[in-house]
């Protein structure tokens, strides 16, 4: 069983503005998730995408999060994403004391659609109560800037806060259709990555969910959005450098938005509530698509097909070989 | 391993600087002008040559891509961003290279020969080219790359102090630049400096003219001569740039031609042949076309260096179809690097490398035959 972390631990949490109590610590050791097991039909061939939704998860009218129904929201997607009981023994599964894990966040969009702090920093606390030392994980975006306009505080301690800004590897790697050079960060010093993106529409390529938040570990996705992003997608999300390293997708969906992306738009922008967690890069990415587009169609939009952006990445990303978006092969669970 | 700095500076003799560095901030700082800057280095400023769209969407007009950008996102240059409905440029006086260099590097070889030029050029470009040689500054985002903060007013000053008479946007693409481009030349107009651009031509109607009409010349990257290859290789379309060369013509703004020359990719004499007919029939066989040596870079390097025989025959494929000034680039030494009259064939320009060697032209004709040479020589 990993250490819990220590006093000195939660308070470079806390000073990384993570905003965690210290009863949060005690609560995730203990967190069970309530739902039958995985089924045995949800083997490595059919993977499973976790959908965990709550009421009450977004207190109005603050808007703040409610905690504890973020943690047993997320804590029930993951831990059923990964076919475990509960959150920490989901992390102890997936990641191993001696990883450096890299949370890779979405914050284009700035407050109001971008990836909670708070869902960060949960996902943070478990690692750390999975074993994962503080200061070898690390919740990063493209820049500093975005990540303080989505309301982290960029931090050096303890669970590091950063941006990449300029901080690439000085070498260029082809990919396949494309050739980019990638964030120092992932290349040099982390072992694991989480991916943990928006549920949100993009108006080039359709959904910006968790390949396309991928696009924030290379200096140059502004060269990469002709076609619907595809195959770029796809292949980039392929790339050994990322494929070895990624080891969970987690859509943050406390608020989602189903026109307008990827920038904030609060006419289409709606409190799912929610979290949808997989393995399955492909088939998280596919389960978010179908929600957005019954989010759509409850709003009276065209479906994304209609509109010609219909995000065909998913699909070649399943020829790549590189998930499942099959709907019917994907064992998706509402828990 | 030369950084970029010492390689430019090493190319450039005279340097002033590449890539900011303290020391160039320094010279610069006593006339240096404040413009605001915010973290990570991006300098917004209100974009010109876009139309708003539905829903806080905008498309830019500078370049033929068109792109639709949503909030919060760029285009493909990298450098122009949508915050809330309205087009910004990141890169207004924000360049991140600036050196001194003599306007054969560019090249021009019509242009005021032997003169120095500050060259300067901010991150971004509209292509993506797979033998790009500044692609670590071309293909970044501003915020990837050191930049600093120099005002049009201050690069004219800065030209003028290095007895400079012209400033060149180069390295990257200057039409992603525009405004900035647009500044310096509307700056250095009354004060003796003239701005030209090397670009790759793929620029629309609206800002070509709007440049054109305070550009002293223009320089046109013709990287191949079929639309296979352009949208293999380079990210972008030819026809537009055809159709920014022909209207370079109708605007009188002198313009010369550089085709690089790669392997296997556009060195045949058949594509050579068509694009040297293109350039006498549609634009006259007095503009300069410079064939230049390709090296290997970016994501290139699995191709060989340009033999220089190709290059001969190109140069000399061309001349037959009846072009009257055609250069090697990239090959020191070579007699292709000089100008020769075509009335007399007397040797008008001599030149070795990026070094001007002699210059015989009286009043910008043959002191011989007194052929008219065309071209900006005072």
């Amino acid at each position: 069983m990993a250490e819990a972390p220590t006093r000195r631990d939660f308070i470079g949490c806390v000073a990384a503005g993570l905003a965690v109590s210290a009863a949060t610590v005690r609560e995730a050791e203990a967190f069970f998730l309530p739902g039958p097991p995985p089924s045995v039909a949800s083997a490595p061939s059919r993977p499973v995408v976790a959908i965990a939704r709550r009421e009450g998860m977004i207190d109005r009218p603050a808007g703040k999060l409610d905690m504890r129904k973020v943690q047993e929201a997320l804590g029930a997607a993951v831990s059923r994403a990964a076919g475990e009981k509960t959150a920490v023994d989901a992390f102890q599964k997936l990641f191993t004391p001696r990883d450096v894990v890299g949370i890779k966040v979405n914050c284009l969009a700035g407050r109001g659609l971008s990836t909670r702090p708070e869902v960060a920093a949960q996902i943070a606390l478990w690692l750390q109560v999975a074993g994962v030392p503080p200061g070898q994980i690390v919740i990063w975006d493209r820049t500093e800037r975005e990540l303080k306009s989505a309301g982290f505080s960029p931090s050096q301690s303890g669970p590091r806060v950063i941006g990449t800004d300029g901080d690439y590897e000085g070498r260029l790697r082809e990919w396949g259709p494309g050739a980019s050079r990638f964030a120092r960060l992932l290349v040099e010093d982390l072992t694991a990555v989480i991916d943990v993106p928006l549920l949100k529409d993009h108006g080039l390529s359709g959904v910006s969910l968790g390949m396309k938040n991928l696009y924030g570990t290379i200096h140059n996705p502004n060269k990469l959005h002709d076609e619907g992003c595809n195959p770029f997608l796809p292949h980039l999300s392929a790339f050994p450098l990322l494929r070895e390293k990624l080891r969970l997708t987690v859509v943050d969906g406390t608020t989602g938005q189903c026109h307008g992306g990827p920038g904030f738009s609060p006419a289409w922008a709606w409190e799912y509530q929610g979290f949808l967690a997989s393995t399955d890069i492909v088939a998280v990415d596919a389960a978010g698509w179908r929600v957005l587009e019954e989010r759509r169609k409850s709003q009276g939009l065209k479906s994304l097909a209609l509109e010609g952006r219909e995000p065909r990445y998913i699909r070649d990303a399943q020829k790549l070989g590189l998930g499942v978006g099959d709907e019917a092969r994907v064992d998706v669970r509402n828990v | 391993m030369k950084s970029r700095r010492e390689f430019l500076c090493s190319l450039g003799g005279a340097c002033v600087a590449a890539v900011a560095g303290p020391g160039f901030a320094q010279d610069v700082a006593p006339r240096g002008t404040m413009v605001p800057v915010e973290e990570g280095g991006l300098a917004p400023r209100p974009a010109g040559w876009y139309k708003k769209l539905p829903e806080e969407w905008v498309q830019c007009g500078l370049c033929p891509r068109g792109c639709r950008i949503s909030d919060a996102e760029r285009g493909t240059c990298g450098v122009r961003e949508n915050r809330k409905g309205n087009l910004y440029t990141l890169v207004h006086s924000r360049p991140c290279t600036v050196a001194l260099d003599p306007i054969e590097k560019k090249p021009f070889f019509h242009v005021l020969p032997g003169s120095p030029v500050l060259s300067l050029a901010t991150a971004g470009c509209n292509f993506d080219c797979k033998g790009c040689q500044n692609w670590e500054i071309a293909q970044a985002r501003p915020e990837q790359v050191r930049s600093f903060t120099l005002t049009p007013e201050d690069a004219i000053g800065v030209a003028r102090e290095r007895g400079a008479p012209l400033v060149a946007c180069t390295y990257t693409e200057p039409t992603v630049f525009s405004e900035y481009v647009l500044d310096i030349a509307r700056a250095g107009r009354g004060k003796g400096i003239r701005t030209v651009v090397v670009s790759n031509g793929s620029i629309q109607q609206q800002p070509l003219a709007d440049l054109c009409a305070e550009l002293a010349a223009y320089k046109v990257d013709l990287k191949g001569f079929n639309e296979t290859f352009y949208r293999q290789h380079t990210g972008g379309e030819l026809k537009p740039v055809l159709e920014t060369l022909r209207r370079l013509m109708k605007l009188g703004t002198w313009t010369e031609i550089v085709v690089l020359v790669i392997p296997t990719l556009n060195d045949s004499m058949e594509e050579i042949k068509s694009l040297a007919r293109f350039v006498v029939n549609d634009l006259g066989p007095e503009v300069p076309v410079h064939f230049t040596r390709f090296h290997p870079a970016y994501r290139l390097m699995n191709l060989p260096s340009t033999p220089v025989s190709t290059l001969e025959r190109a140069r000399q494929t061309a001349m037959e179809q009846g072009l009257r000034f055609v250069y090697l680039g990239n090959v020191p030494g070579h007699p292709g690097e000089n100008t020769f009259c075509p009335g007399c064939g007397r040797t008008l320009i001599k030149r070795r490398g990026m070094a001007l060697l002699e210059n015989n032209l009286k009043g910008g004709s043959c002191p011989d035959c007194r052929r008219k040479i065309p071209g900006v020589w005072v």
